[in-house]
């Protein structure tokens, strides 16, 4: 372990307690006991954060849990990350898996990998390409999916929710095998209880209740309830039990 | 729908339908002000429904709340609006003596009938309220009409009157009324607080309104009323700008990652 004077690195195994630092690295193994203030977080090997973390930049390639909450302005998550409070960030990137217990803030929120969230998801802009379950609120202006894996919510809400049948299968077997590996098998499609937007779009989507003011439904949707107030489009191989267009009173 | 109305009728709640149609917000609107804090979490109450999970709020808190967002949102970034809708506790503190001095309120008669001393360092936020107020009514009211605002005010107790002032939008009202009978005739004045665009009986005359959120904003910020419009104009401005300047980045950025 070799320190210089704000900076901290952890090459080997080894710990550090927290405090402020400006960079801390840590590509062995390593602990940090305490909270943490940084300026860049770098977590490639084995980590482990036991209390808070306020971090401009946070960079997770291998696999870290963060027992607290963390805040900070950039991060990104390669490997895979753990972290059992909230996540407040303005911007998260993920291309690995996160599981994150206590709710997910961001500005703008992209995972092309894994997503798990035991509480509410809210963004600006929401985009995702990869898997995920998330087991409250998905809020967003805009919210983009590109369905390459299982993805589960309780429910959507935004401005514009968009949500597409993902590229992977064009892809190959591999791929799939992959995503299957990742996501724990499941069928690539959106399960969600509710989803209410202005401008909904859906494909490969089972929901109960879907709520628009324009509302269109895909192929391979099957959803229960559509309430809309201005226009709704159904695809051909589409199933929707019951619609209902809302009156203007 | 009529089934959706039982459980609301039960405790005053409105579904969240309701509230749409009703103010005229979309989806996004809600989402996003629920986002902000704008609308507390306990409001978002979920009930079972024939037609499935519906979600409804306390009728009296949802509609006001809404009603005030709108019109604050024309004035303030919506990033503020949290702060200032929830800030009441910094209303009840004081002034510094100096702060009135650069506002250009330092008159020795509205600071008598307000009971300001000249030599204090920090003046209470309600006394400083009052002046503000008078001030703007010692052209067009007479003495003792000025007496009466500064009982009104007293009565009223500023520190529950003054979060008021921006939750209702209060305006503070002198009022006028000539009353003639037998060969005699009299006029009595009146003093109102009320939400702008109280209604008056047509014998009565509004001598002068005075806005109470204009008096709050000169009192914080320190500049006079067209400054403060200036100002909240700048600051919308900058805010649109830096908003469209980041959109503008992030879908770069997106553009960049998927080509």
């Amino acid at each position: 372990m070799s320190e210089r004077a704000n900076s901290a690195s952890i090459s080997g195994a080894g710990r550090i307690s927290g405090g402020t630092y400006d960079r801390v690295t840590i590509s062995g193994a390593g602990k940090v006991i305490g909270d943490l203030a940084a300026n860049e977080l770098r977590i490639s090997g084995a980590g482990k954060v036991e209390g808070k973390v306020r971090a401009r930049e946070i960079v997770v390639s291998g696999s870290t849990t963060f027992t607290d909450s963390v805040h900070g302005d950039e991060m990104r998550v390669s490997g895979s990350a753990r972290i059992e409070g909230r996540v407040e960030v303005k911007e998260l990137k993920c291309s690995g898996s996160i599981k994150v217990h206590g709710g997910i803030s961001a500005q703008y929120l992209k995972s092309s990998g894994h997503l798990q969230v035991d509480g509410d998801v809210s963004a600006e802009i929401f985009k995702a390409s990869g898997g995920f379950q998330i087991e409250g609120l998905l809020s967003a202006d805009h919210v983009e999916i590109a369905i390459g894996g299982a993805c589960l919510v309780r429910e959507i809400g935004g401005e514009r929710i968009d949500v597409r049948r993902g590229g992977w299968r064009e892809k190959g077997i591999l791929f799939d095998g992959l995503i299957k590996l990742f996501t724990g098998g499941g069928t690539a499609e959106l399960r969600a209880g509710l989803i209410e937007g202005d401008e909904v779009h859906l494909e490969d989507t089972i929901a109960d209740t879907v709520r628009g003011k324009t509302v269109e439904i895909g192929p391979g949707c099957k959803i229960g309830t559509v309430e809309y107030s201005e226009s709704l489009r159904v695809a051909s191989g589409a199933k929707v039990k019951n619609k209902s267009r809302l009156g203007s009173e | 729908m009529l089934l959706n109305k039982m459980p609301s009728e039960e405790e005053n709640l409105i579904s969240k339908k309701e509230v749409l149609s009703q103010t005229g917000i979309s989806y996004g609107q809600l989402y996003r002000w629920k986002r902000k804090g704008l609308i507390p979490e306990e409001w978002f109450i979920r009930r079972s429904t024939f037609t499935g999970q519906e979600t409804f709020f306390p009728r009296d808190k949802i509609i006001p709340r809404i009603e005030q967002i709108k019109r604050m949102k024309e004035e303030h970034p919506l990033d503020d609006l949290a702060e200032l809708i929830t800030r009441k506790v910094d209303e009840k503190l004081e002034v510094a003596f100096s702060r009135l001095r650069d506002l250009g309120w330092l008159d020795e008669r509205l600071l008598g009938i307000c009971g300001i001393q000249q030599e204090e360092e920090r003046v209470p936020m309600a006394d400083a309220f009052c002046l503000g107020i008078v001030r703007r009514l010692q052209r067009t009211a007479r003495e003792e009409e000025l007496e009466l605002v500064k009982r009104t005010l007293e009565e009223a107790g500023a520190g529950e009157l003054i979060p008021r002032v921006r939750e209702e939008g209060l305006q503070l009202y002198l009022l006028r009324k000539r009353i003639a009978a037998g060969g005699l005739s009299a006029q009595i004045s009146a003093v109102v607080i009320a939400p702008a665009g109280a209604l008056f009986d047509p014998e009565l005359e509004v001598i002068k309104a005075v806005d109470l959120r204009v008096v709050l904003d000169e009192i914080k910020l320190g500049f006079g009323a067209s400054k403060v419009r200036t100002l909240r104009k700048q600051l919308r401005e900058e805010a649109a700008r830096l908003k469209k300047q980041e959109l503008k980045r992030l879908k770069e950025e997106m553009h960049k990652e998927e080509g």
